[in-house]
C-alpha cells in the first residue's frame, strides 16, 4: 500500500485494524457521504473515540461498507502480505474492463441526495459560486443541505450536529 | 463539462447539464438533462427540491 508523503504528512491519519486487516482513515479525503456509520454503526460511529471499533462485525462486513466509500477516505487491506498481494492483483484485473468505456465527458454528473445529509456529487462538473466565480473543478465533492455548513456551498458534517432531516 | 453547479446567493443550487440525481431512498429522481433546484437551507419541505423557503427563514450562503 502506497501513501504519498504529502497523505502522511496530514493530520488527523489514522490506521485500526483487527489482525486480519487494517482500515486506513483520511480524513482530508472525507466529503461526509456518510455511507460507513449508516451501513456499519458498530464499527464506524462517529459520536465515539476512537470513532472505527474494529471489533464492531466482521472482516468481511468491514471489507463491504469499506468498499463503498466514495472519496477512499476509507480503505482497507490485508495484513498479510501475501494475500494482500493477491488482493490487488485480482482488483486490477476487474477494474481494468471498465476503463475502456465510453470518454468521461459524456458520462452524466451522479447527484445523489444523502439520507438526512449532503448533496454528493461524482463526475465531472463545474461549481459556480454565488458571487458568479467558478469554484472548484472537481470529481467528487458534496454540497450542504442543511444550511449549517460552515464551508458552504459544501459540506463540513454540521448536519450530524443540528439532527438535519430529510422529513421535517 | 458534462454539468454544472450554480450556487445561487442566499437560495438552491441550480443544476443543468447531463446529470442523473438520486434520491437518499436510492430512487432515480429525475431525467438526464433536466434542470433541477436543489435545496441548501434545510427548509424545503418538499426536500430535496427547493421551495422558496429559503426566503422566509433568513437563510445566508
Amino acid at each position: 500500500m502506497q501513501v504519498s508523503i504529502s497523505e502522511q504528512m496530514e493530520k488527523g491519519n489514522r490506521d485500526y485494524t483487527n489482525g486480519e486487516i487494517t482500515v486506513e482513515w483520511r480524513p482530508a479525503k472525507c466529503v461526509h457521504a456518510t455511507t460507513c456509520y449508516r451501513e456499519l454503526i458498530e464499527v464506524f460511529n462517529p459520536r465515539k473515540r476512537p470513532w472505527v471499533n474494529m471489533k464492531g462485525a466482521s472482516t468481511d462486513e468491514i471489507i463491504k461498507v469499506v468498499d463503498k466509500c466514495p472519496t477512499q477516505a476509507l480503505r482497507w487491506y490485508w495484513n498479510d502480505e501475501k494475500k494482500r498481494e493477491e488482493y490487488e492483483k485480482q482488483k486490477v484485473q476487474q477494474s481494468r474492463p471498465e476503463l475502456a468505456n465510453e470518454p468521461i465527458d459524456e458520462k452524466p454528473v451522479k447527484v445523489t441526495i444523502m439520507k438526512d445529509g449532503p448533496i454528493l456529487l461524482q463526475g465531472k462538473f463545474r461549481i459556480i459560486g454565488a458571487d458568479g466565480n467558478e469554484l472548484k473543478t472537481l470529481s467528487m465533492t458534496s454540497l450542504c443541505r442543511c444550511g449549517h455548513s460552515s464551508t458552504n456551498p459544501f459540506c463540513d458534517g454540521t448536519h450530524r450536529r443540528h439532527g438535519f432531516r430529510d422529513d421535517l | 463539462m458534462s454539468a454544472e453547479f450554480t450556487i445561487i446567493k442566499n437560495g438552491p443550487v441550480k443544476i443543468t447539464g447531463k446529470f442523473v440525481l438520486t434520491g437518499s431512498d436510492g430512487k432515480h429522481l429525475s431525467v438526464e438533462g433536466e434542470e433541477v433546484h436543489l435545496c441548501r437551507c434545510g427548509g424545503s419541505k418538499n426536500k430535496p427540491f427547493c421551495d422558496g423557503s429559503h426566503q422566509s427563514n433568513g437563510f445566508k450562503g
